[in-house]
């Protein structure tokens, strides 16, 4: 960390410099206003501003496709890029601040191998950061996932450093980080569990979704709150040109996603809502133990924007979602997200772009059970208020300012347990818990030539414990040796971090470049889970007491290449990441509607490193990427393995993916994904006893065995008509029994000996959906 | 999971895994109750994965079991590694001491049996699960109220033990009349069915709760499965239980 600490200091050394250098004497004039969908007015995100004069500048338009370049007085040529569309060139005489609104029109298939790429497409090289995967939603319409449904966090995964948590997992690990690491936002609301379906669905509907960014490296500064990554999901604001209804008719689930202008050009709304539908089926079964049976699940997207004239837009954006599985009225479990987002964008100048946001996010989830004449309650919630003030200031075109302030109010509430008839009903209700964050950031684009360019911060953040609440103190065998009781409002302890984060960009030459950064995160609220799989009752404790907040440096340098006119893309990159007072539990652990869960914590540090290569084909009718990761992720608590270093569930030494698209002339495009992974790091007995009579497994070291490879083959074929559409997909198209889980028991059949069986999800599964608009 | 093997998505194939051998580990297994002795204790160790499920008895162990009163026991050995008392005489309320010394190495744990809690009666009931009716026996019991109790249900049909473990804590019910429901997997008329009901102290609970997780292979599913939590010190294996036990038994109609 320090390190980075002096490369930090030396580049704000160069602030003070560098105005020095760039200053002119002749009039500076800013260009300012909007990208946008040509046919649905939809604000583009991440389209690249250039000015053919001036070659080394360019800016790129923010989460609501403003832009603003401030240069010298001149007349210059400007041309907007954005993937998968048409580049628009347009003359701008800048003697006076001008306003453009850019409508750029969508690439048609056919012009796919027309000169006039949208793309800049050499944003590989010249973009600062490292680490970043933008997923293009309309590439993600493409690639098959399970059951037809297309699935953002399913598509994250086939990106290098990224890998899957498992068969039917939508939780995913970057870069050696536990799940729980992944700040997942939708519209800047945190998704506390990204799962349906126990994992096998992610809660992301792709036809609400406009831009997806992932950042697996150094996080930019306005971020923070967990260790290994960021996935900022935004959602679509809706058509503000005409009325559309389109959606599916898939083997699991129907979507339909009515969009529309409130006001022409001014106002847009968009609501999107899918449903499985698999429970109406089973009402039609003559058996009652099925037609009793409630699965299903179901998802809300919905947002509405309104501009109030030329410096000031609002958006209200709402999710909603939920799980239910049950039977009869004797068994339920609910379980989902709500998130509402309430921004106002303004200008306080031609350079100065505020956005003020209140978000607010929910997880909750409630079980009843009848057992013994009796009824069981169960319930559980997060909550999160938040107040986000963000400024971007684009100074000039070497210099760009964004500073912001974050405050975050958390409720937890871990776990209530009541009965309905209980006489002197006592219901056992874990302490609710209080926390309150905050986060105050600087960082500065600079780029003092136009070969070098730096993106540096620093994120101060404090998170606060709050009472009411009763927080103990623990010894070595988990018994209580002290409790302090705090009132409402009162401050139990405060942690703060000082987060630096830095990226640079020097480019050797115009086909190549060479990037470093490091940073500092943090991370305060933590995912208590001791399954293989995601569970809906996995708790979120906040850092406590006892509980330390979660420190991660990570450093990583990587080499940039295009190559054939920019045709293809390639990128290595080395990463180091140490990680501070991780969490592992108790052999034992008793985890859920524990008052002293805390005491059932282990505290150690961890290290994960590697190398990932990835190849991106970009253009022509074959196009895709092949990903290759070679890494290594390691723990290390005093209590286990006797205190050395074993490898982390997640520590996967390779991991390839590779997928394919072919766009054929007619109506049709195919596609291909192959993944392969070693097999997760995991723990199988090395013995076994009989007590009680009965054969139990004997276990010796943690993670000291591996689950088998797994590897996998997808194929997809869309036909896509004007109107309407077909999707056709195989899952797992050659059947290889990929290991879901793997049990150690005695063979049925021969009770003198014991056997493996390894239990194999999804061979061949083919699906077919159908998709329309109108 | 349970939805996708419902579905028939799920499918099972016994496999070769390499596992590697461990050194063989102590298993004691020790058990006093309120009821007339001997009580028996049964030291035995681990074998590897691959071997028969044939489990070598540990023989000539030096055992001593003792209570807080002063009265203890030298075992004598009955059968090879099953060993056994003849004056102690189990109660209520006395923590009691199992040491045992065997190649070279000293366990230690100690165990305190819980005051008798009256079992009311047992019922047998069937529940309906779907259009299938399931057979389930009721155990109804007052818990006493201001104590942290915890217990214990074994199950046997025609005198063999079922292997499942039935554990109930008073956490969310102190003071109450409970009624704990037990399954079973088979059940035919005139089944003679006893239910034993155990009450044991927190160290046994821990051990059978963490030893439900990982039964009949049940581990799998855990992120990090271990051993279960052991009262024995020295890192045997297994446990000492004193507890108090009533029973009552049925035969099926």
């Amino acid at each position: 960390m320090m390190k980075c600490i002096v490369l930090l200091f030396m580049s704000f050394l160069y602030l003070f410099v560098a105005p020095a250098q760039t200053a002119s004497t002749r009039n500076k004039y800013t260009l300012n206003g909007y990208v946008k969908d040509s046919h649905t007015g939809e604000a583009l995100i991440g389209a690249t501003i250039t000015m053919k004069e001036l070659p080394s500048t360019g800016i790129v338009s923010n989460a609501y496709g403003f832009f603003s370049l401030t240069v010298a007085e001149g007349t210059y040529t400007v041309t907007v890029f954005f993937i998968g569309y048409k580049a628009q060139s347009q003359q701008v005489v800048l003697d006076t601040n001008q306003k453009i609104v850019f409508n750029l029109s969508e690439k048609a298939l056919e012009q796919e191998e027309v000169v006039i790429t949208g793309e800049k497409k050499d944003e590989n090289i010249t973009a600062t950061r490292m680490g970043i995967d933008k997923l293009d939603v309309k590439g993600i319409q493409s690639v098959p996932v399970l059951f037809g449904e297309k699935d953002v966090l399913k598509t994250v995964q086939l990106l290098p450093g990224i890998k899957a948590a498992g068969e039917g997992n939508s939780g995913f690990y970057v870069r050696g980080g536990g799940s729980d690491q992944n700040l997942i936002l939708l519209d800047e609301a945190a998704v506390y569990n990204a799962s349906h379906f126990l994992g096998f669905f992610s809660v992301f509907n792709s036809d609400a979704i406009k831009d997806i960014a992932m950042y697996k490296g150094a996080m930019p500064a306005e971020y923070g709150g967990r260790l290994s990554s960021v996935l900022d999901i935004k959602m679509k604001d809706g058509n503000a040109k005409q009325f559309n209804v389109n959606g599916g008719i898939g083997l699991i689930s129907s979507r339909l996603t009515v969009e529309g202008p409130i006001v022409k050009d001014k106002s847009s709304f968009s609501i999107s809502g899918r449903r499985t539908y698999a429970d109406l089926f089973l009402k039609l079964s003559s058996d009652s133990s099925i037609n009793q049976a409630r699965v299903y699940f179901y998802d809300l997207n919905a947002k509405a924007n309104y501009q109030i004239g030329d410096n000031d837009r609002v958006y209200l954006s709402g999710y909603f979602g939920k799980d239910v599985l049950g039977f009869g009225s004797s068994f339920g479990f609910e379980w989902g997200n709500a998130t509402g987002t309430l921004r106002w964008n303004h200008l306080f100048s031609e350079k100065i772009f505020s956005n003020t946001s209140l978000i607010y996010s929910t997880y909750d989830y409630n079980i009843n059970a009848d057992f013994g004449g009796n009824t069981l309650f169960v319930s559980s919630k997060i909550q999160d208020y938040i107040l986000k003030q963000d400024f971007h200031d684009y100074i000039d075109a070497h210099n760009g300012l964004k500073f912001g302030l974050n405050s975050s109010y958390h409720s937890i509430t871990p776990g209530t347990v009541s009965l309905a008839n209980s006489p002197n009903s006592n219901p056992l209700h874990i302490n609710d818990k209080y926390s309150w964050e905050n986060a105050l950031y600087v960082s500065h684009e600079f780029k003092p030539s136009p070969v070098l360019s730096f993106e540096y911060g620093i994120r101060f953040s404090s998170f606060s414990v709050l009472g009411p609440g009763v927080f103990y103190t623990y010894d070595d065998v988990e018994n209580t040796i002290d409790s302090l009781s705090a009132g409402s409002g009162t401050i139990v302890k405060t942690y703060f971090s000082i987060e630096p984060r830095l990226a640079v960009n020097y480019i050797l030459d115009g086909e190549s470049s060479v990037k470093a950064s490091c940073a500092r995160s943090t991370q305060n609220l933590h995912l208590l889970s001791n399954s293989t799989t995601s569970n809906p009752t996995d708790l979120w404790i906040p850092s406590s007491n006892n509980v330390q907040p979660e420190i991660a440096d990570q450093f990583s340098i990587g080499y940039f290449r295009n190559f054939s006119d920019n045709t293809y893309e390639f990128s290595t990159e080395v990463y180091y990441k140490n990680l501070q007072n991780q969490i592992d539990y108790k052999n034992g652990a008793q985890l859920n509607f524990n008052n002293n869960v805390e005491s059932q914590l282990l505290f150690g540090s961890g290290r994960a490193y590697g190398i990932e290569f990835f190849l991106k084909k970009k253009y022509g009718q074959l196009n895709g990427w092949v990903g290759y990761t070679l890494s290594r992720a390691e723990m290390k608590f005093a209590a286990v393995n006797n205190g050395s270093y074993f490898p982390a569930r997640q520590d996967e030494t390779h991991d390839i993916s590779v997928v394919a698209i072919y766009q054929s002339s007619d109506a049709w495009s195919y596609s291909a994904t192959w993944v392969y992974n070693t097999g997760n790091a995991v723990t199988f007995p090395s013995g076994k006893y009989s007590i009680d009579g009965q054969v139990f497994n004997y276990y010796t070291e943690r993670n000291g065995y591996r689950m088998p490879a797994y590897h996998r083959l997808d194929l997809g074929a869309t036909w896509q008509g004007e109107h309407s559409g077909w999707t056709f997909s195989l899952y797992n198209a050659y059947g290889r029994d990929n290991a879901y889980s793997i049990t150690f028991q005695q063979d049925p059949n021969d009770r003198t000996k014991s056997q493996a069986v390894q239990t194999s999800l999804f061979k061949f599964v083919p699906a077919i959906t159908y998709n329309f608009r109108f | 999971m349970l939805l996708f093997s419902v579905t028939g998505f799920a499918c099972k194939k016994v496999i070769d895994v390499d596992l590697n051998s461990a050194a063989p580990q102590i298993v004691i297994e020790g058990n006093i109750n309120d009821s007339r002795g001997p009580y028996y204790i049964t030291l035995s160790k681990t074998v590897n994965f691959d071997q028969t499920n044939v489990f070598p008895p540990v023989t000539g162990a030096h055992i001593v079991m003792s209570d807080n009163l002063g009265n203890s026991e030298l075992l004598i050995e009955y059968s090879a590694g099953i060993y056994r008392t003849s004056s102690l005489q189990g109660t209520p309320g006395r923590t009691y001491t199992l040491n045992v010394i065997s190649e070279g190495k000293e366990y230690i744990a100690t165990s305190t049996m819980p005051a008798v809690v009256a079992f009311d009666s047992l019922t047998l009931d069937k529940i309906l699960l779907g259009n299938k009716r399931q057979w389930v026996f009721n155990v109804h019991f007052k818990d006493p109220a201001g104590v942290k109790n915890y217990y214990r249900f074994v199950e046997m049909r025609n005198s063999i033990v079922s292997p499942n473990i039935f554990l109930y804590d008073d956490r969310i019910q102190d003071g109450e009349p409970i009624t704990s429901t037990l399954t079973i997997d088979t059940l035919h008329d005139r089944d003679l069915i006893v239910v034993f009901f155990q009450c044991i102290d927190k160290g046994i609970y821990d051990y059978f709760r963490t030893a439900a997780r990982i039964r009949g292979g049940r581990g799998s599913q855990s992120a990090s499965p271990a051993n279960p939590l052991s009262n024995f010190s020295n890192g045997a294996l297994g446990y000492f239980s004193a507890y108090a036990m009533r029973s009552k038994s049925m035969i099926v109609p």
